[in-house]
């Protein structure tokens, strides 16, 4: 059995237009103008207020990334790669460099490895903090709609104080980082991540405890834990259903091993299992980046390159947790100045088998507590 | 834990926040404070200096007309294209430098990592807002002023929460 075949199987059939007509059920599309969801559709099929079918149709998004990198050269391809996640968009970048790295046959010096550690967990929580936001707002909780776009401000100042940038931050180069921590970034920074942890305690209080949610999200869209498995989730949703699996920890990079760090995960595979892992993850993220900057030394921060250097003829594979899940870069060079191929393998593409099996048997209100807990990014899975 | 205790907690966290400062920062009046004077390139040491990418600057008396940044724009934003300028300097004996189209540029800053004359660097002047797009091509002689961008406010943390305030220093 090929694995499309048995990918198939477990799914359920899809009905067909005869079928949904004798039995009285209605076909919704939402999307791909849906305010949360970004450009993507979801076909639905109701009985009542049951969803029978869910077909998720991405593309629309389509930018041909994979296409562009073999027409650009190793650094003209930093800044078009981090487009398709902005808000994550130093963890998007950080597989590319890595393999970058191996296949023009330099290191990065140990003071960037650390920046790079720093700056990848920031910009997981900034994601992780949008996140939570849309998910608030989603579930009709305005207030978890504006405090953690107003926290998130606190990292962004962080992100804009090293790289020079509030989003797309291009910071990260085969080689290192584009330039050093400036002097007042270590202050700072403890400063407003212990400020922050503060105030996560605080999202608790108002979110996590607030019967209404607990309401919206126990017991509703229960992915088991070889459902997940099998399908092929990653990241917090895979976390969420009894799997401690962090790439962090399976395959460390950089100077993930030298770091002390819990992998957090929940037993019950539903939607409040998929919403709190990443809420325990940001406690992590600010331990990992206050040890980061405890251990950090000094010294130079990127590698020496020629202008426009030419790769080794290779092929390289390296992941990175992002704060979706696992990103993974396949790049293959002919021995020019451009790859000759680059695939990317992202996080939210895997969270579509997943959706349609959680979507089926659930309630319509339930959609969008389901949808936006399985962490997808549509610009991210049509790249 | 019952619904009923779980709503007064959320209550409780909630209502303190309207003794709390505002985090709002009130923009046009209040504006933040970058450090240093925008992103430069040491190409000697290879790398750059931190600061703020926004507008470029460019220094007439250093500029060659290599095309270097242009080059390095193409695969990005092809927004740098070089023109022919009336003053004539030593250092540059094409009488070419770069103009750059800020509708198209993504502020990645590469085209300052490639400049290997110290000539092109970046400022923290985002305020770039036009009526038409052609006021948006910034030619040479633009280019080549300091912009005057006053930042003031940092975020101040304190025991009432986090808030915006003026930098004294």
């Amino acid at each position: 059995m090929s694995d499309i075949e048995r990918l198939n199987s477990m799914l359920p059939n899809s009905l067909s237009v005869e079928e949904s007509r004798e039995k009285g059920i209605l076909t919704l599309s939402v999307g791909p103008q849906h305010p949360g969801s970004g450009h993507f559709r979801l076909i639905i099929k109701v009985d009542g207020d049951i969803i029978v079918d869910a077909e998720p149709d991405p593309g629309y998004v389509h930018r041909g990334e994979e296409k562009m990198c073999e027409y650009r050269n190793f650094m003209q391809n930093i800044p078009h790669l981090e487009r398709p996640v902005i808000a994550d968009s130093c963890s998007i970048l950080y597989p590319y460099c890595l393999a970058i790295e191996e296949l023009l046959n330099i290191e990065a010096p140990r003071r960037a490895k650390f920046i790079r550690v720093i700056m990848s967990e920031i910009n997981k929580m900034i994601f992780e903090l949008y996140w939570l936001g849309i998910y608030g707002i989603f579930l009709g909780h305005s207030t978890m709609f504006m405090w953690p776009m107003a926290d998130r401000e606190l990292l962004i100042d962080l992100a804009e104080l090293a790289s020079g940038a509030r989003v797309t931050h291009a910071y990260f180069v085969p080689g290192g980082v584009r330039n050093d921590l400036p002097d007042i970034f270590k202050d700072r920074a403890v400063r407003q991540l212990k400020y922050f942890r503060n105030r996560l305690n605080e999202y608790s209080k108002v979110f996590y405890e607030n019967p209404l949610f607990i309401d919206r999200t126990k017991g509703v869209g229960i992915l088991s834990r070889e459902d997940a498995i099998n399908l092929g989730v990653t990241g917090p949703v895979l976390r969420g259903s009894n799997v401690p699996y962090d790439i962090r920890k399976v395959e460390p990079y950089d100077v993930y091993d030298e770091l002390n760090f819990d992998v957090k995960y929940m037993k019950d595979g539903d939607c409040f299992a998929r919403a709190y892992v990443p809420y325990l993850e940001m406690y992590e993220s600010v331990d990992l980046i206050l040890q980061a900057l405890e251990k950090m030394p000094d010294g130079p921060v990127r590698a020496k390159l020629p202008p426009n250097p030419k790769g080794k003829v290779g092929e390289v594979f390296k992941r990175v947790e992002a704060g979706r899940g696992e990103l993974a870069y396949y790049v293959i060079s002919d021995g020019t100045q451009k790859p000759y191929r680059v695939k990317l393998s992202v996080p939210s593409f895997r969270a579509i088998p997943a959706m349609r099996k959680l979507l089926i048997g659930a309630r319509l209100a339930d959609m969008p507590a389901i949808y936006w807990g399985l962490n997808y990014w549509p610009v991210e899975a049509d790249r | 834990m019952s619904s009923i205790e779980g709503m007064f907690k959320a209550l409780e966290a909630g209502s303190k926040h309207v003794l709390i400062k505002r985090f709002t920062l009130f923009y046009p009046e209040q504006k933040l404070k970058f450090v240093g004077d925008g992103y430069q390139f040491d190409p000697k040491e290879g790398v750059g200096i931190a600061g703020y990418r926004g507008r470029h600057i460019l220094f007439h008396d250093k500029c060659t007309g290599c095309q270097l940044c242009s080059i390095m724009c193409e695969g990005i934003a092809e927004a740098i294209s070089m023109v022919k300028i009336d003053k004539e300097y030593k250092q540059n004996k094409k009488g070419i430098m770069p103009q750059i189209d800020y509708g198209k540029c993504v502020f990645c800053g590469l085209c300052v990592d490639a400049c290997p004359f110290y000539a092109l660097f970046m400022t923290d002047d985002y305020e770039l807002s036009a009526y038409t797009k052609e006021h948006l091509i910034y030619t040479p002689d633009q280019l080549s002023i300091k912009p005057n961008y006053k930042g003031e406010y940092v975020i101040d943390i304190n025991e009432f929460g986090a808030t915006h305030k003026k930098d004294i220093k």
